[in-house]
């Protein structure tokens, strides 16, 4: 089990909860279980590009990506991009 | 019956509120904060506001609300399908369905793309006669991405609709979007090798009047344009009071054709209000000549407007609106004849449309 974190503007569309928690082997396949999941990954099920996510404070685009497995991690962060205006 | 503007802006909604003799207005908002609001509609239909929304790092979404913007639900899966090579960039433009289709929504994206909803704009499908339409290839982007930014439904059939990408030109449907056909003849793209190509022209924005429903207007990158054959000729609009046949915004009067408004910019590569002033010119004449329509309106003032942030209301005598970049805006219940700055001080305004509220 692993709890994920995403910021507060996905915490609104997700009905106000912004922690979860979910059994996933692997990063996207945890993403895929949230309710936000089309606003992070998009329709060729890559991750968007301005989207970081970061698994015990790695960030899984050092890793494999959304292929980066679960096994020992118990914290994946979901965190927009500091980009914008 | 009050009127209700929807303004969308770079950061978020906000909600104007007039009284019956529009002469009193309250500001309510920022809703759907985070969002970038392209575009906001109230579905005369049921009431609902329907709401194209961007977000820099989330992407394109729609989101609905039943109560006037207390609480919203957002379509999730807003998406291309996997087996297309394209992505969905941002929505654009969404516009309720025909009257007799209560049901169906109509929502504009990039990269060229339309999405149809028939079940109130919860869930969307993009129109694959368009996603794969033989000429996609000789499309190319304007500044504002290839955006589709104009849905038309002609009153009278719902079959036959009209809409608008930038820079792919007109297009028409008389199936209900299974086919669509080009309808460009004599509208220029100066930017161009063949500056009157069968496509690829830069549509800002594209009107069907409801009450004459061959008519057809269109604020095109490079002229205004009138069509009374339902896009199969066009007419250039110019050299006859307008300062500059470039802009965006477009409105027309609910009932009489023959009146339109715009709101030139000194031109492609210089994206300000033509002769530093909000010039707004109306034409009473079908276009053959246009006068200024500024009283109220400041003076000097660089703030455009962009493509979605003119609209008209349909009482009698008609109220006019406006958004600008910047942030005012500005309402007439004159027809144009003079203006009041209702909001001020907004993010850059994207979007205006006119709804209702009691």
């Amino acid at each position: 089990m692993v709890v994920v974190r995403i910021p507060s503007l996905l915490a609104v569309q997700a009905g106000g909860q912004g922690t979860f928690e979910v059994e996933a082997e692997t990063v996207g396949g945890a993403l895929r279980q949230l309710p936000v999941s089309d606003l992070l990954i998009d329709e060729h099920g890559e991750l968007r590009r301005l989207v970081n996510v970061y698994v015990d404070g790695e960030d899984t685009r050092g890793l494999e990506g959304l292929e980066t497995p679960l096994a020992g991690v118990s914290e994946l962060r979901v965190i927009a991009a500091v980009a914008g205006g | 019956m009050g009127v209700l503007l929807l303004c969308g802006t770079r950061k978020g909604l906000f909600l104007i509120r007039g009284d019956d003799a529009r002469g009193k207005w309250d500001l309510e908002g920022p809703l759907l904060t985070g969002w970038s609001v392209f575009h906001a509609v109230q579905d005369p239909r049921h009431g609902d506001l329907h709401v194209a929304a961007n977000n820099w790092v989330y992407g394109g979404t729609s989101h609905r609300s039943s109560d006037l913007g207390e609480t919203w639900e957002r379509s999730e899966g807003l998406l291309l399908p996997e087996d297309s090579e394209l992505k969905l960039e941002e929505v654009w433009h969404v516009e309720p369905g025909h009257e007799s289709e209560p049901d169906t929504l109509w929502l504009g994206a990039t990269p060229g793309i339309l999405f149809r909803s028939d079940d109130r704009g919860e869930s969307w499908e993009p129109v694959r006669g368009l996603l794969e339409h033989p000429t996609r290839d000789r499309w190319q982007p304007g500044a504002g991405g290839m955006c589709c930014h104009s849905v038309q439904i002609d009153p009278a059939d719902p079959k036959k609709m009209f809409i608008a990408i930038s820079a792919a030109g007109t297009f028409r449907t008389e199936d209900g979007g299974e086919t669509w056909v080009p309808r460009n003849k004599d509208v220029a793209a100066d930017f161009m090798p063949d500056p009157f190509p069968e496509l690829g022209q830069c549509v800002h924005k594209l009107l069907l009047h409801p009450a004459r429903q061959d008519r057809l207007w269109q604020q095109n990158h490079c002229g205004v344009y009138r069509s009374d054959d339902r896009g199969d000729n066009w007419e250039r609009l110019e050299g006859n009071g307008l300062p500059s046949g470039f802009g965006f915004p477009l409105a027309i009067h609910p009932r009489d054709p023959d009146v339109a408004y715009v709101i030139p910019e000194e031109g492609a590569e210089n994206r300000v209000t033509s002769d530093g002033r909000l010039g707004v010119y109306r034409t009473a004449d079908g276009g053959a000549s246009w006068e200024l329509a500024s009283n109220g309106l400041p003076e000097p003032a660089w703030g455009a407007v962009m493509r979605e942030g003119f609209a008209s209301d349909r009482n009698d005598p008609a109220g006019v609106y406006f958004g600008t970049q910047s942030g005012s805006v500005f309402a007439s219940s004159s027809e144009g004849d003079s203006w009041t700055e209702v909001a001020r001080q907004l993010p850059p305004v994207l979007s205006v449309e006119v709804g209702e509220w009691s």
